[in-house]
């Protein structure tokens, strides 16, 4: 039983709360701006590397080096929408999305170009995990990256529901047209939404870097995982994504513990769990477990 | 106005594509620049410069033309390199390709663009036992020993070093199920007993749960068998993490400097690996060594500089004994110049075999790598080396032939 909490339960939370960063922002663009951004896995690429360049120059702590790589990145989205998705605005969405596609490739050539395509890491080496009741043994990055992850979706939360901004936000994202035509200004909120998108997606990358290694495909892997977790918790819901990527996170890794030495489900088909979930999920509950809204 | 102005453009155009068509004649490089195999890029690449490097000093291809590289990211997948070898083939009009390097990758663009356009695939690295019976028309050859021989090898290997009882975790693709099916086949043969045997997926964060299943299997070591970017490193951190296991088995895939520079040298002290080698240091391949090392500032050492070197090699005396520039021609000329009899050229002297091909002489290439013999299969027998960590870099302490 330990060791399901141990090897399983635990990394899968690991896993859930990076998936959650990242289709926080997924869910948020989504909902506001109504277009799939298929160029988040790369903003979170581009967050670990910026990170990275702190730790090399700075000889800062990866956790340190989160606030230089959320301002980073969110400039860099900033930016992004301002050069490409803004003069598309008023297109019909799907070219928004191909748009998002080329972004993607170009987001992704310009790291390769600026950091290599070697795989990297924060610290060499590796550590033991500290261990609990002679039993739990979690390892302090783990602690850290749950930790943060908690820390910032009661953050949101509060953001949301009770400031200005947010609450404007969750406004277009409910009915853009009277949200406008209640004189909200648009352009501030999608800049907010940009900001905090690129940001979470910023700390997701460097989390994932902490955890593994930080490649230039670090991102795009992730990003099937993540518009299954936003899918999940209900489009333009920014928590029922984090809780959406929290059940897929756990759900892929819990799903090959063995029951009675019998392993039910191998591990290589630990991909597939994201996706049947989305499937049973918009053939049964399309509004996702938030009420979001129906694609 | 305009149609003029079009006219005068597509006229440029059609001038310059021409002239640069006279020139130039070009080979595919198909080489995983991203992706899993990234950190093994840039020393095969100079391999293959160095042979670019030498055919042009040497005299050029056929009249003297230039032979051009032009290298594809394959991202060592199979959907990738399908459309960078389709890029190859169809925009770039290489005469032949040389690549790819994972063995998903090469089948995959082998399959989709090499052999139904009906062009010269030669492989430095692809060891999967599956390539052996591709239905290529003869257009697809490798210059490493199918794993077949890599596995059988390997399982003598870990024998030897008195490990009884293993667990192997093996990446879900031509290469890992290839090799790690024959590394069980063979191990259990001469008295091996597998505790574990499983598959994963590549490029997931956490294998935890994989791997306290295979650690629970009462084994004395863990053979792993997948790219050291992709999953290999992963497997091996939190192994050491959750003191599953101490002691590490790999194949070339996990052979990667990265291993290290990740995990450091220490805690992998009493691990070993096998990988492609090339035969016991003679006169040829120190000079070469030597002279790439002269060139790129180091780096000689690293896994298959040796086979991208002969790899292209093969190529250009292919392209020079055939006359032309014609694929199937071209393809034709590849086992006359790699294989037994001729006169025996080695790496470095192009310029006599451009003499001895012009001179109507058959000759056989005899590369940094071995002999090159290609069989019906287009395979060739090879070499295995036995590797250990010393300092930051691998050491060869032992070959198999």
């Amino acid at each position: 039983m330990i060791d399901f909490i141990n090897y399983y339960l635990i990394p899968g939370i690991t896993l859930g709360s990076i998936y959650a960063l990242g289709a926080v922002g997924i869910s948020m663009i989504f909902g506001i701006l109504r277009f799939a951004h298929f160029a988040h896995g790369d903003l979170m690429t581009t967050g670990a590397y910026i990170a990275l360049t702190a730790v090399w120059t700075l000889g800062l702590p990866a956790l340190a080096a989160i606030p230089i790589a959320v301002v980073g990145t969110a400039l860099v989205a900033v930016f992004l929408d301002k050069a490409f998705y803004k003069p598309l605005r008023d297109l019909p969405s799907i070219y928004t999305v191909i748009a998002s596609f080329g972004v993607a490739l170009i987001l992704r050539s310009a790291i390769q170009l600026l950091w290599g395509t070697d795989s990297q890491v924060y610290v060499v080496g590796f550590q033991k995990p500290l261990i609990f009741f002679d039993s739990l043994r979690i390892a302090l990055r783990h602690m850290q990256i749950i930790a943060f992850t908690v820390a910032i979706a009661i953050t949101l939360h509060f953001f949301l529901s009770y400031s200005k901004t947010g609450k404007s936000m969750r406004a277009v994202a409910d009915d853009p047209e009277l949200a406008r035509i209640a004189g909200l200004d648009t352009e501030k909120i999608v800049r907010w939404t940009w900001i905090i998108g690129g940001g979470l997606a910023a700390i997701g990358g460097v989390f994932v870097g902490l955890d593994t290694d930080i490649h230039t495909n670090l991102g795009w892997n992730l990003l099937l995982p993540m518009f299954a977790a936003a899918l999940l918790g209900g489009i333009g819901r920014p928590l029922g994504a984090m809780l959406g990527g929290l059940i897929i996170g756990v759900a892929e890794e819990i799903c090959t513990f063995p029951i009675m030495d019998i392993e039910i489900i191998s591990p290589s088909y630990k991909s597939a769990i994201a996706f049947i979930i989305m499937l049973a999920l918009l053939l049964f509950r399309p509004q996702g477990l938030l009420k979001g809204r129906v694609l | 106005m305009n149609k003029t102005l079009l006219m005068l453009t597509t006229a440029a155009c059609i001038t310059f594509a021409g002239s640069a068509w006279a020139e130039d004649i070009k080979v595919g490089a198909l080489m995983g620049v991203t992706g899993p195999l990234a950190n093994f890029i840039p020393p095969i690449l100079n391999g293959a410069k160095l042979a670019e490097a030498d055919v042009n000093k040497g005299g050029g291809l056929l009249d003297g033309q230039t032979m051009k590289l032009v290298v594809a990211d394959s991202q060592a997948s199979a959907q990738p390199s399908v459309d960078a070898a389709g890029k190859l083939v169809n925009i770039e009009n290489v005469v032949a390709i040389m690549g790819a390097l994972s063995s998903g990758a090469t089948i995959a663009a082998a399959n989709a663009v090499a052999i139904p356009n009906g062009v010269l695939q030669v492989s430095p690295t692809a060891t999967a036992p599956s390539m052996t019976n591709l239905e290529d028309n003869d257009y697809v050859y490798r210059i490493v020993p199918s794993d077949n021989y890599q596995g059988k090898v390997l399982a003598r290997a870990v024998l030897e070093e008195g490990f009884k009882k293993v667990a192997i975790t093996y990446v879900n693709n031509d290469y890992g199920v290839g090799i790690g099916n024959t590394f069980k086949v063979e191990y259990e043969k001469l008295g091996g007993v597998v505790t574990k045997f499983s598959k994963h997926e590549d490029k997931k964060n956490s294998y935890r749960g994989e791997l306290a299943t295979l650690a629970s299997s009462g084994a004395d070591a863990l053979v792993v068998i997948a790219y050291a970017a992709g999953s290999g490193a992963k497997i091996v951190k939190q192994s050491l993490e959750n003191g599953f296991f101490e002691k590490f088995i790999g194949t070339d895939g996990l052979r990667d400097d990265i291993l290290i520079q990740q995990i450091g040298a220490e805690a992998l002290a009493s691990s070993f690996f096998t990988s492609p080698s090339s035969p016991s240091s003679n006169e040829a391949t120190e000079a070469f060594h030597a002279r790439f090392d002269e060139t790129f500032g180091g780096g000689s050492d690293k896994p298959f500089v040796d086979q991208a070197y002969d790899a292209t090699m093969l190529i250009a005396l292919a392209i020079q004994q055939a006359g032309s520039t014609d694929r199937t021609a071209v393809k034709n000329a590849l086992r006359s110049v790699a294989n037994a009899p001729g006169e025996i050229v080695g790496p470095g002297e192009w310029a006599k075999a451009r003499e001895l091909i012009s001179a109507g002489k058959d000759i056989n290439y005899e590369g940094v790598s071995g002999a090159h013999e290609f069989d019906a299969n287009g395979d060739v027998a090879g070499y295995i080396g036995k590797y250990i960590v010393e300092g930051d870099s691998y050491k060869q302490t032992k070959i198999f032939n």
